[in-house]
């Protein structure tokens, strides 16, 4: 009998060595065939990502020759970097941050799809103390993410609000302050916390920046413009395995988060129930007409007038929608 | 008989203070119930165990790798120092560097330089390092120069010294090294797996808890957290118990070993060396990562960094970014600092004057070292708010610890003679306190200042970066979120060097007072 090297590896615990000391190549071949395409997602495994892990499963990945070697987010892992150092060839990214280091630092990115059509992130309160719109944020105190500040105040001005008339403090995602009202409001998204809200017994009432005068795109996928010129048979493969993946998994947002209770969710800290509605909610924000990932010129047009706003001078040539084009022919 | 009725005090002062952190959950006397009981917190914990073993394996074994490397590393520059003086001065600056850098500002460029599980391995290495490497050096050089007599007498060189009497002397205060290092490579790794992005770890488990809104789960993350640097913090103990038994620590040096003399040129240029060699350090490592294919686009050497600092492409010049960033920051700091030291003075004197409370308040004030501020961020501000107050409590809750056990220390030594002096005059315990602890205990005083100086500085910076959104900390966070590398790199520079430049500014300090008063520094 002949030992395979894995299993080789496996058998000497050296297996364990190497992923410790961070051997991309190991991680990679545990994918079986294909070519390797690595995705940096950017945030921890949550239902948020459950589209790439669903067309993995199913072998979608494989269909088009490619292996995914999938990278889990988290609040400091900055997406785009894990471009900018070689290790992943996509990465799903917010479309400010990306923009703003295009055009004012000449990163050589650019995006090919949007996950999102409609960016989750919205204000979220207690019906206790509601905050429906913009304007009843005026004196209030608000918790921000640091890196979502941009986008709240962009929002804020276009409903003629200035910075200065609401308190903004830092946002560590974990609401107990609002249920404590230590806050009046928070930004997140409103895809998740509603769900936590509602399990301590309060109800939670929310708007989105999108339909308040931030419309941009969320988890936008990115990629060096190097990446695209050597590898976009591979992408145009991976943005139809991953759309395939999404389709699957919205035929039903109740099936797929009970499957991977155990692998993909295990220990990510939240309940089964929880991605399921979280997987819920997000269906209306990413299924588009034109199909997942779609980037509509009309899309493209405000999302460039936001950001504009806030000082970012982008412009179409930083969106790239020609792969979407094959894959929908 | 006293020790016995003693212990039984000390039982019933922990009892009654559990009892009342049971009533004060339950009952939701803290922040409207954001302080949760203990057995709600050991429920969830229970309720949750299903979901522990990987994050603990996974933050043990990275704790352990980073623990090794870390000390083998330290050893290694220990012995190089003790043995050939000069290397310690060459080595001075790193070392400095690396006992001052706040370990929050290096996490992002760790996460740009390294994959996988290296982050938190590097990090835990370095937290290892400085206690490993100062005890290393304490133990080859601090030694009853007699022994060395004797090997030499007959006739016995260098090596028959470091043999027969340094490296025997040298584990005891190793090991007491390695005990200090253990749960600071616990904390180490915890705190990198927050940007590492990796699956399993109990870092990430308390950041996918966070949004849960369940102070229950985040205090039983951060207790298991605990225990782990408890289990090898007493695991390192039983290893010298059994290795060195009831050998003695090692001695005071009778008789210094003063530097040989050197010419000014000489000392001039060691210091320039010193000066120059983390600057080096810097520039090879940013070398290595660009050959490993790491983009220049989030890479900066010091010369990059300059040349950035003043350029004028960016709307506000960096330098003016950071200079008035700091400006916010700096002010908390000196405050901090005064009131960390000044609440572990206060806890010194009260555990002279009553031991038993010392020991009924020692493991709370653990606790509160080892506890993930991420999880109490909400307790924080609930209690304290989103000003200067929450910055003050959370620097003094950073500070206070080391200080505290620098300080009770330097009280413990105090000659029985002298107090007894004072008490044979019919002075009071707190007389005695007065005219013989404090005086005796200046040189320690320095010492947890020099100890607490970057620390404060630390604790401002996580006290903006969770709570107020000001100052320094809160622009690192910006920075990265806007993949703002030229600004991430400032920052994390500025951060080590202001610190760097803290520790020197009370090392200066304590020179001059000590030198007043004749007495000499406490390693």
């Amino acid at each position: 009998m002949t030992l395979s090297r894995r299993r080789f590896l496996q058998m000497t615990g050296s297996g364990a060595l190497a992923g410790a000391l961070g051997w991309p190549a190991l991680s990679m071949a545990q994918n079986g065939q294909g070519t390797p395409i690595g995705m940096q997602a950017s945030w921890v495994n949550d239902a948020e990502f459950l589209g790439y892990i669903v067309a993995r499963h199913k072998g979608f990945y494989a269909d088009q020759g490619l292996s995914l070697d999938y990278r889990s987010g988290g609040p400091d892992v900055i997406p785009e970097g894990a471009l900018l150092s070689n290790r992943a060839e996509i990465a799903l990214t917010t479309v400010e941050s990306t923009l703003k280091a295009v055009t004012q630092q000449g990163a050589p990115l650019v995006i090919i799809g949007a996950q999102y059509q409609k960016n989750p992130a919205g204000i979220v309160s207690l019906a206790s103390n509601p905050i429906e719109k913009p304007e009843d944020l005026v004196g209030k105190v608000l918790a921000v993410p640091p890196v979502n500040r941009l986008a709240v105040e962009a929002m804020l001005e276009a409903n003629g609000i200035s910075p200065d008339d609401v308190r903004i403090v830092p946002y560590a995602y974990d609401p107990t302050p609002l249920l404590k009202g230590e806050i009046d409001a928070s930004l997140d998204f409103v895809t998740n916390v509603p769900y936590t809200i509602g399990l301590q017994g309060e109800k939670a009432v929310s708007f989105l920046l999108y339909d308040h005068g931030f419309p941009v795109f969320n988890d936008t996928v990115v990629v060096t413009r190097d990446t695209l010129e050597t590898r976009r048979d591979d992408l145009v493969a991976w943005l139809r395995a991953s759309r395939q993946g999404w389709q699957e998994n919205f035929k039903d947002p109740a099936y797929y988060p009970p499957l991977f209770a155990d692998s993909f969710f295990q220990g990510n800290g939240r309940s089964i129930e929880n991605e399921i509605f979280f997987n819920q909610a997000q269906k209306s924000l990413i299924e588009s007409p034109n199909g997942i990932f779609s980037m509509a010129e009309a899309d493209i047009e405000r999302c460039l007038t936001a950001l504009e706003r806030i000082g970012i001078q982008a412009s179409r040539d930083n969106f790239d929608t020609s792969l979407l084009e094959e894959i929908a022919a | 008989m006293r020790d016995r009725r003693q212990r039984t005090t000390i039982a019933i002062g922990w009892l009654a203070l559990l009892l009342l952190w049971e009533v004060a959950g339950r009952l939701h006397w803290v922040a409207d119930g954001a302080l949760p009981s203990p057995s709600g917190v050991l429920r969830q914990l229970v309720e949750d165990w299903g979901d522990y073993p990987p994050h603990i394996w996974a933050t043990v074994r990275t704790s352990l790798i980073g623990f090794l490397v870390g000390n083998a590393v330290a050893v290694l520059c220990g012995f190089l120092m003790a043995s050939w003086r000069p290397v310690g001065r060459l080595l001075s600056g790193i070392n400095v560097t690396l006992f001052a850098m706040p370990p929050i500002a290096l996490t992002p460029i760790l996460v740009i330089a390294f994959d996988g599980d290296a982050p938190r391995i590097v990090l835990a290495a370095l937290a290892t390092y400085y206690p490993t490497m100062v005890a290393t050096v304490l133990g080859l050089t601090r030694i009853d120069s007699r022994l060395l007599d004797v090997v030499r007498l007959y006739g016995g060189g260098r090596w028959a010294a470091l043999r027969w009497v340094r490296l025997r002397h040298a584990l005891p205060t190793l090991l007491a090294g390695l005990r200090v290092a253990a749960p600071n490579a616990v904390l180490g790794s915890l705190l990198a797996e927050f940007g590492s992005g990796s699956g399993a770890g109990l870092g990430h488990y308390l950041i996918g808890s966070l949004g849960r809104g369940d102070p229950e789960r985040l205090w039983g993350i951060g207790l298991v957290a605990t225990a782990i640097s408890a289990l090898f913090y007493v695991a390192i103990l039983l290893v010298a118990r059994c290795w060195v038994g009831a050998q003695a620590p090692a001695q005071e040096s009778l008789g210094s070993q003063g530097d040989a003399a050197r010419g000014a040129g000489t000392q001039w240029l060691i210091t320039l060396v010193a000066v120059v060699l983390p600057l080096l350090a810097w520039w090879a490592a940013v070398w290595g990562l660009e050959q490993a294919g790491v983009s220049s686009f989030v890479l900066r050497t010091p010369a990059d960094l300059a040349a950035e600092l003043f350029s004028s492409t960016r709307p506000e010049s960096l330098a003016s970014i950071i200079g008035g960033a700091l400006l916010e920051t700096l002010p908390w700091c000196l405050a901090g600092m005064a009131l960390g030291l000044g609440f572990a003075l206060l806890l010194a004197i009260l555990g002279t004057l009553s031991p038993v409370l010392e020991r009924v308040l020692m493991p709370l004030s653990l606790l509160s070292q080892s506890m993930p501020l991420v999880a109490l961020t909400p307790l924080i501000v609930l209690i304290f708010g989103r000003d200067g107050a929450t910055i003050l409590a959370i620097t003094i809750s950073v500070t206070f610890f080391p200080a505290y056990v620098t300080l009770a220390q330097g009280m413990a030594l105090v000659p029985e003679a002298t107090q007894d002096c004072v008490r044979v005059l019919g002075g009071s315990r707190l007389k005695q306190v007065r005219l013989v602890s404090l005086p005796w205990s200046l040189p320690y005083l320095c010492a947890a200042a020099r100890l607490v100086a970057p620390r404060a500085f630390l604790g401002v910076m996580i006290a903006e970066w969770l709570a107020t959104g000001t100052g320094i900390g809160n622009l690192l966070n910006v920075a990265r979120g806007s993949l703002d590398y030229g600004l991430v790199w400032a920052v994390v520079v500025a951060a080590v060097l202001v610190s760097v430049l803290l520790y020197l500014m009370v090392t200066v300090i304590e020179q001059r007072v000590l030198k007043r008063f004749a007495m000499t520094p406490v390693q």
